[in-house]
């Protein structure tokens, strides 16, 4: 074959190339290296004009963090806030010229579509793996209690520095931060509109806050004769092993032995169940809470609180 | 700029893959050291001289066998194991040699393939994106082409290649799941050094 042929014929692959390494080149003017942990570095992304948002996990200190930015400076940078519900953290510092890359929403991504993981390493470089979106799914609660918007798994290669690193579309925008910290080491991503809500949150307030019963709870099965007479649907409720004194549900009238069976009309199958009714924005609000107390059913309304924050 | 990959270019894509890949098998050949197993060797010049790792041909012999089926002996002209390359050569003058690429010219993202005979399959390809140029941490300050592709032993000495099929690399080794090759312009100044050894033997 002679070589015009054989360029004729690889010009679809030299195309795509082109595109690919023109994405990162783009993409990677908003790709920051986090200096906040022993050795190598976590990456970053400028997510708004000097705020930079790193994965939680990968922040190891509260001070003396550095972040190294595309047009080759050092600088320091100040810890606003973390999530560990999430796995964000967010941190100012001095952009001096730089311009955050173009952020879009992850909401039209499909299982299949093509992606890059974009970081910087040591030695302020750029560092690549392609690949595509294996699994899209709902709304999802992180292991670590916090919410995401949507669920990414992301079916490409994990490289030192893949934490906090862009998660770019194939037109080159940046659709969520890169995290191995939330699933096992699983490469997922973290939603555009999740980053934006909690960067928000963490910008104003410098933690997210979390709804707060005062109450510790274990499954339970419940007996067939009283699902029978109350007319249960579930087969199991959540039974109150300790009630904080003065905690919400205290002060809403639940007391030890309560069998908490629904918050706001919504079954409580287990523990799990009960963490979608403490997200951030139920703070302040009344929640009515069906209980099975002494073989009968009661209702409560409880005044959600707003979870202790422990010294860190 | 922006990626259009529908039904239509995902098939041309395919096609150029193939067509790319069997340009690159050509030019890629096995060698043997006499000991177990074989790695990886781009035919460099067609005037008979093959690059491959210095590990590959540890064993002080070289076998080659071209894609086409041959096989012939090779001298170690020039073997550096502290860059773990080696220059052979063989008694051939229209090899098909694979076609050079400008190692100090890639960009991060771009697309890469490696032919080689991982686990002993003859004229495998593998494909993915250049993760990085640069040494690599915790295995020295040497620069490298750090591919993001799958590799197998096997790979060693194989070339890594551009999406018009030429070479800028030599695959040598595994390192925190990348694929690291020494660029092609190394490879040129040190196969430079080794014909002029030749010629003065």
């Amino acid at each position: 074959m002679s070589t015009s042929n054989s360029s004729n014929s690889s010009a679809a692959l030299v195309a795509l190339s082109n595109d690919l390494a023109n994405v990162v080149e783009r993409a990677g003017q908003g790709v920051l290296a986090i200096h906040a942990r022993h050795r190598v570095p976590s990456s970053g992304i400028h997510w708004q004009k000097g705020v930079a948002v790193a994965a939680e996990h990968t922040i190891k200190r509260d001070e003396e963090i550095q972040i190294s930015v595309p047009d080759g400076r050092t600088v320091p940078a100040t810890l606003a806030g973390r999530d560990p519900g999430t796995d964000i953290a967010v941190l100012k510092f001095d952009a001096g010229d730089l311009t955050p890359p173009d952020i879009s929403d992850s909401s039209s991504l499909r299982i299949g579509h093509l992606v890059l993981a974009v970081s910087r390493s040591e030695g302020n470089h750029l560092g690549a793996s392609f690949g595509a979106i294996s699994a899209v799914g709902g709304t999802w609660r992180t292991w670590r209690g916090g919410q995401l918007d949507q669920f990414l798994r992301l079916d490409l290669a994990i490289y030192i520095g893949f934490s906090g690193s862009a998660l770019v579309n194939a037109q080159g925008q940046v659709v969520g931060l890169n995290t191995s910290g939330l699933a096992r080491g699983m490469a997922m991503a973290i939603p555009a509109s999740t980053v934006n809500r909690v960067t928000k949150e963490l910008l104003e307030k410098g933690h997210v806050s979390r709804g707060f019963l005062g109450i510790g709870m274990q499954p339970v099965i419940l007996p067939a004769a009283v699902r029978e007479r109350l007319k249960l649907a579930s087969e199991t409720g959540a039974l109150l092993i300790s009630v904080e004194p003065d905690g919400p549900a205290a002060q809403a009238g639940l007391m030890l032995g309560d069998v908490l069976l629904a918050l706001d009309g919504q079954a409580i199958r287990d523990t799990d169940d009960i963490q979608a009714h403490l997200g951030s924005e139920k703070v302040g609000k009344q929640v009515s809470a069906s209980i099975l107390r002494g073989g009968a059913l009661t209702q409560a309304s409880i005044r959600i609180g707003e979870r202790p924050r422990r010294g860190r | 700029m922006i990626l259009q990959m529908n039904g239509d270019s995902a098939a041309r894509f395919d096609e150029a893959l193939s067509a790319v890949g069997e340009k690159l098998r050509r030019s890629t050949v096995q060698v043997f050291d006499g000991r177990r197993g074989a790695g990886s060797g781009v035919i460099w010049r067609a005037d008979g001289w093959i690059v491959t790792n210095a590990h590959v041909v540890s064993g002080g012999s070289a076998r080659i066998r071209f894609a086409d089926g041959r096989t012939l002996e090779a001298d170690i002209i020039a073997r550096a194991a502290e860059r773990d390359i080696a220059a052979l050569y063989v008694a051939a003058s229209d090899l098909p040699a694979a076609e050079i690429g400008a190692s100090t010219a890639v960009r991060v993202g771009e697309i890469v393939l490696a032919a080689g005979s991982p686990f002993g399959v003859r004229g495998a390809v593998s494909a993915g994106v250049l993760h990085a140029v640069g040494p690599v941490p915790r295995v020295g300050k040497q620069r490298w082409l750090q591919a993001d592709l799958e590799l197998a032993p096997g790979n060693s000495g194989g070339p890594l290649a551009d999406a018009s099929g030429r070479v800028i690399g030599i695959n040598s080794m595994i390192a925190m799941g990348l694929g690291l090759a020494i660029p092609s312009h190394e490879v040129e100044q040190f196969l430079r050094r080794a014909m002029r050894r030749r010629e003065a033997a």
